[in-house]
């Protein structure tokens, strides 16, 4: 659509004016040759034709106008849902689109408010229960911080205490590593003198044999000596028997001697001589066989005693023997001893040293439960702040709601849509 | 007289040297049943038989040489025959003995009791035979 101005329309008029006048004047020329008649005609034509147009044109500007102060005057009272006609083409036009404009701005704004108000309210809700939750979780966070720091608290306690005892043990440890290291020189000392008793064993062993040796030769004779001295009381058995027959038989004469009276005299002396004889001869067979006896008896406990000692030396040789073995068993036994309490030392200084690891990270440990203290103090600081900002919060939210509420109320004033 | 001398239960005695048969060793004795502990026992000699008898044992007191193996007196008188068994034989020595009634005497520093075999026949017979 052509939009034409109101000052083209003013110019128009004016034109349409001049020519209705000119045409006038003209008629009433025509009409009349008397010039007065034909200007006051003229005159009355061109005020009616300027009246005409004049209230036509005002009144066509007045009405538009009073339109779009109807219009506003409904707006003031919250009507937006009143359409702005635009009926206008000219300048006034500009106007009204600028108010339709002006008004679904406004309806949108009011609508948007009223998205915000909701969205507010909503968000308010919405925020309380968090706030709810979060208070919650802060009480909760509390707890478990002031849990925390009973329990570092504890912890540093118990780590303390622990890292006394490692200490303790750490001493020990060094101690025994130390008694290892002494253990280790004394094995080795017990070595060198177990070797020394080895060698000394065997030395012995073997002069032991060659007194065994020596001994057995040494016996021979006394028991070649032995034979003979049985063969000797064979010998004085035979003496014996011989003489307690003479002795027997010498008796025997003497009474038949006495039997024979005067003659047998002189037998019975020779008889008599005889048994004196047999009966020397018995006395020294006995003091010879008391003798011998002796001698074999003698001899008897000389070879006992031999046996005796070749047997204690046997003994000894196998004793020896065994203290040899024993020398080699307690040789290798020093050895694996020497090379456990070694070993022993070794895992010792490991374990001290890994103690030592640990003893650190227990005082890590510490330092981080003391730390977990202060950050758990910190915490509780910070969920008492942080209560205090919620409630902060709150009390912003509550001056929100009833910013809110205002909104509302102030949005319900106007009316966006034509029910 | 000639006296044959012995030693039995702790004393000495003698005996008329004419009374011994002989003096014998490592005979065989054979017990006896039911005869006293005097009585060892029988004896075969010569072919004749001797009862044997314990001095020791018939004085009341320790057998005579228990263990050993001892001379055996073998007596003979009359027709009867004895042995004993002594601790110790002395031998044969001369004593005096002019009346007849002295029967201790004392020799070479020992107090020797003279006896008869009629006497230990006597002791014997005296004795308690059976169970």
């Amino acid at each position: 659509m052509n939009r034409t101005s109101i000052k083209n329309k003013l110019i128009l008029s004016f034109l349409v004016l001049i020519l209705i006048v000119v045409v006038v004047v003209g008629i009433a020329n025509q009409i009349t040759n008397d010039f007065i008649t034909a200007h006051a005609i003229s005159a009355a034509l061109a005020l009616a034709a300027g009246i005409i147009f004049g209230g036509i044109f005002s009144r066509s500007i007045v009405r538009r106008l009073n339109s779009l102060s109807s219009a506003a005057k409904e707006i003031s009272r919250g009507n937006l849902s009143r359409e702005i006609p635009l009926l206008s083409q000219d300048e006034i036009r500009d106007l009204e689109e600028a108010f339709a404009m002006m008004v679904n701005d406004l309806r949108d704004m009011i609508s948007e408010i009223k998205r915000g108000s909701s969205r507010i309210e909503e968000t308010g809700g919405d925020l309380s229960g968090l706030i709810d939750k979060v208070l919650a979780n802060s009480q909760e966070i509390d707890e478990s911080a002031l849990a925390i720091a009973k329990g570092s608290e504890e912890q540093t306690f118990i780590v303390q205490k622990t890292s006394l005892v490692i200490n303790k043990s750490l001493e020990e440890m060094d101690e025994a590593a130390r008694q290892s290291a002494q253990t280790v020189s004394k094995a080795n000392n017990a070595l060198v003198k177990t070797e020394t008793g080895g060698a000394n064993a065997r030395e012995t062993l073997s002069y032991l044999e060659d007194v065994l040796k020596q001994m057995v030769e040494n016996a021979e004779p006394i028991y070649r000596l032995s034979n003979k001295v049985e063969k000797i009381k064979m010998v004085m058995s035979v003496m014996e028997e011989l003489s307690q027959k003479t002795d027997l038989l010498s008796l025997n004469a003497s009474i038949e001697a006495t039997r024979a009276g005067e003659m047998g005299k002189g037998f019975a002396l020779v008889a008599n001589e005889i048994r004196n004889m047999a009966e020397n001869s018995k006395q020294s067979s006995q003091e010879i066989r008391r003798i011998v006896d002796d001698i074999f008896e003698d001899n008897k406990a000389v070879l006992m005693s031999l046996r005796k000692s070749e047997d204690h030396v046997a003994k000894g040789r196998e004793i020896i023997h065994g203290i040899v073995d024993t020398f080699g068993e307690m040789l290798s036994g020093v050895k694996d001893i020497s090379t456990e309490v070694k070993k022993v030392g070794d895992v010792t200084r490991k374990q001290a040293k890994e103690m030592r690891g640990l003893l650190s990270q227990f005082q890590e440990l510490s330092r981080l439960a003391q730390e977990n203290f202060v950050s758990t103090q910190r915490t509780t600081i910070g969920t008492k702040n942080q209560k205090e900002e919620i409630r902060e919060i709150v009390a912003a939210m509550k001056s929100l709601n009833v910013l809110s509420e205002k909104m509302m109320e102030t949005q319900r004033r106007f009316r966006l849509r034509r029910d | 007289m000639e006296c044959f001398i012995f030693e039995a239960a702790e004393k000495c005695f003698g005996m008329e040297a004419h009374y011994i048969y002989s003096i014998a060793d490592d005979i065989q004795i054979t017990p006896v049943p039911l005869a006293p502990p005097c009585y060892r026992g029988l004896i075969y000699f010569r072919g004749d038989l001797f009862d044997v008898i314990d001095m020791g044992s018939l004085m009341g007191k320790e057998r005579s040489l228990p263990n050993g193996n001892p001379y055996v007196i073998l007596l003979k008188w009359g027709q009867r025959k004895l042995s004993l068994i002594s601790d110790k034989i002395i031998g044969i020595t001369w004593i005096e003995n002019n009346n007849g009634s002295q029967t201790v005497f004392t020799k070479e520093g020992r107090t020797v009791e003279l006896i008869t075999p009629e006497e230990i026949w006597k002791i014997l017979s005296e004795l308690p035979y059976g169970p």
